[in-house]
């Protein structure tokens, strides 16, 4: 949706957004709260009205923020699981490869620590951007070409390559995991309730009968908590996109391994 | 004298950079160098990434990225970042690279393409890249014959790498052996088929002789029978052409028959330090390796290159001649550019010609624009028991590249400056 908020850096996201709300509540303190003091004038104490409904609203809205942030980071989690298992499976293969005989072995290795250097330098800029990188594809399948190609001949290979073979099927599937995750998001429907609600909110606080200072320090303070609250759901929203997004750590911990194998 | 630029981009290259294209941008009349919506500009890397010649090309698209990266961290080419845009032959040379390569010239819109490795794959390719107008850096040594306007053949021509090493072997200092026998690949193989014509006809020329001649099948490894002939044919030197995993059976079956480098040395012109990983060091010590770099190479550039590459990719990476002119290349196509302040084909090739004083990791390259190959100089090889080699003979200058040796190839000649290529009698390699 506003994919583009992941192209700034977190802090003037959060003063984007935060100060966005502020500034929209008062104006709407300014130019709309006369008006809609006018509708709720007639009733005696008013005030009291609007104070029920605002904690009922409250009560339901604040339900729904508290759930979808709690999505938005199980979300996070379950994509930072995701990539740490694909890290460990890639390490696992990694060491299987020293079993077999060289050249092959080195070869798998190499195809691996390719792979992996690939994820790191290529992959992820791709993801923070949105785009399922493809260029993985075709080094799983080296490798995969390179693992079939091998006949083993003792029953210590046969076991051996046999671990190695479910392995990577265990290998591939976090990847395939890792690459769903990348357009994984709250749905857009769920954005459009939660926008709308923090809309009716402001309204709500527009129609209290207060001194236009004290509109703008509570009403003030209000925004600001809700444009925080958007500005959290957005930015761990979208698990890969943007600054608060899962980082390539467990592959770059891997690679160091790789490396330093290689002497 | 322009050297390998390594490391981040300095403030100054940034102002460099912003004054320089600031200054495009203010010129009169100036046209846009990337299509309008790119942010960057897009190269090919066309290699085999998976199938058989996956283990050797896979390296030269490392090679590639390698230099696109260290470009873009010192700041891109005329202001602009490069995007590779990678593709895999799939080791299918007749089909898959030219369906590869037209994807790259005409969807993605690259300006230039590094890629390829067999003849096969190029000459598929070449037409396209004709008809399209595309620019080929291939890196390979390969057996000439061939010349395009659309291609720049950064590796060796037979004069660059067979003769000289033929020369040598005939000579006193080489051991003046006169009977050589000759092993390539498959006879459907271009390179091993045109290479032998070629070898053949420069001994003859010598008054060396050729003893004995077999072809393996792409892949073949029992080799005995071969090594019986040789054994019979009394030859006493090997020429090989025979490539890929095929080797491996070759110099087992020569050991196995207690054949050594001291009797019969073999002197190949496909066995680089990537090869030499599968072979064991007892099988191939003392034998030979024609080309134009090896990795131990004693030159501040090579030691920079190697370490860098061995730092990206891990200390057990070798690197050869096919992987230093597929680094080199990506560097002399953005020197040209910066030369010619555009990406365009033309005005890029013509640039090429006017670069001559680039120090890569072979040491001071430089292309001929006559040719659009490269003036190299020659090494000879001796495989040592770390599975590196001891250079052991090095032609005093730059060679000078003739994709048609005369005495191959009588009459033909090619200048891309003037009137291209000029037939001469028609050759059935």
């Amino acid at each position: 949706m506003f994919y583009w908020i992941y192209d700034i850096p977190n802090w003037q996201l959060a003063v984007m957004i935060s100060g966005g709300f502020v500034l929209i509540y008062w104006f709407g303190a300014i130019f709309l709260s006369p008006i809609l003091r006018r509708l709720v004038r007639s009733t005696s104490g008013s005030n009291d009205v609007v104070g029920y409904i605002l904690s009922s609203f409250g009560v339901f809205y604040g339900l729904l923020l508290g759930l979808i942030a709690i999505a938005a980071h199980q979300n996070y989690t379950s994509v930072e699981e995701a990539v740490a298992r694909e890290a460990i499976a890639l390490s696992a293969l990694n060491q299987d490869s020293k079993a077999y005989p060289e050249p092959l072995g080195q070869n798998l290795r190499w195809v691996l620590r390719d792979y992996c250097r690939y994820v790191i330098k290529y992959a992820w800029p791709l993801q923070r951007k949105g785009i399922i990188p493809e260029g993985g594809r075709v080094r799983v399948t080296a490798f995969h070409e390179k693992l079939l190609s091998f006949e083993p001949q003792t029953s210590r290979e046969e076991i051996i390559h046999a671990e190695t073979l479910r392995q990577f099927n265990n290998f591939f599937e976090c990847r395939r995991m890792r690459l769903q995750a990348v357009t994984t998001c709250i749905p857009p429907v769920m954005w459009y309730v939660v926008i709308v609600g923090a809309f009716i909110n402001l309204v709500i606080v527009w129609m209290f009968d207060m001194r236009l200072m004290t509109q703008f320090t509570l009403g003030g303070l209000l925004s600001l908590f809700l444009g925080t609250m958007m500005f959290l759901i957005a930015a761990m929203d979208n698990p890969l996109r943007g600054e608060v997004s899962v980082s390539p750590a467990a592959f770059e911990l891997v690679y160091k391994f790789m490396l330093d194998d290689s002497y | 004298m322009k050297k390998i630029q390594n490391g981040r981009r300095t403030r100054r290259d940034w102002l460099k950079q912003s004054a320089k294209a600031l200054a495009l941008a203010s010129l009169p009349g100036c046209e846009r160098l990337i299509p309008v919506g790119q942010t960057a500009v897009k190269v090919g890397l066309l290699h085999s990434q998976t199938g058989a010649m996956a283990i050797s090309e896979t390296s030269l698209r490392d090679a590639g990225l390698i230099a696109i990266e260290e470009i873009n961290a010192a700041g891109g080419v005329l202001g602009y970042p490069i995007e590779a845009v990678v593709e895999d032959g799939r080791s299918r040379f007749v089909d898959e690279f030219p369906r590869k390569a037209r994807k790259l010239l005409s969807e993605d819109k690259v300006v230039a393409v590094f890629g390829c490795w067999t003849s096969a794959s190029r000459k598929a390719v070449l037409p396209l890249f004709e008809k399209l107008n595309g620019l080929l850096f291939y890196p390979v040594q390969y057996e000439g014959n061939e010349s395009s306007k659309n291609i720049i053949y950064t590796g060796a021509t037979p004069n660059q790498q067979i003769f000289p090493a033929l020369d040598w072997f005939t000579s006193g200092t080489g051991g003046a052996h006169k009977r050589f026998y000759l092993v390539g690949s498959d006879t459907d193989y271009l390179y091993s088929r045109t290479a032998h014509f070629i070898i053949k006809k420069y001994l003859e020329s010598l008054g060396a002789s050729v003893v004995g001649e077999k072809h393996a099948k792409l892949g073949q490894q029992d080799f005995k029978d071969t090594v019986q002939a040789i054994q019979r044919s009394d030859a006493d030197i090997i020429f090989s052409t025979i490539t890929g995993d095929s080797n491996v059976g070759f110099y087992s079956a020569l050991a196995a028959q207690g054949i050594t480098a001291d009797q019969i040395p073999v002197l190949a012109t496909s066995v680089g330090e990537d090869e030499l990983r599968s072979l064991l060091p007892s099988q191939v010590q003392g034998h030979y390796s024609a080309w134009t770099y090896f990795q131990s190479l004693d030159n501040p550039q090579n030691k920079r290159f190697v370490e860098l590459w061995k730092r990206e990719f891990g200390r057990d990476r070798v690197t050869d001649d096919p992987i230093e002119a597929a680094y080199t290349q990506v560097y002399l196509w953005k020197l040209a550019a910066e030369k010619a302040g555009s990406f365009d084909v033309s005005k890029v090739r013509k640039a090429l010609g006017s670069i001559t004083d680039f120090e890569a990791p072979s040491g001071k390259v430089k292309m001929d624009p006559k040719t659009q190959h490269m003036f190299k100089r020659f090494r000879l090889g001796r495989i040592r028991e770390d599975r590196q080699f001891e250079i052991v003979h090095e032609s005093a200058d730059w060679i000078a590249p003739d994709p048609y040796p005369q005495i191959a190839f009588p009459g033909w000649k090619c200048d891309w400056t003037r009137d291209g290529i000029t037939k001469g009698a028609p050759v059935e390699t």
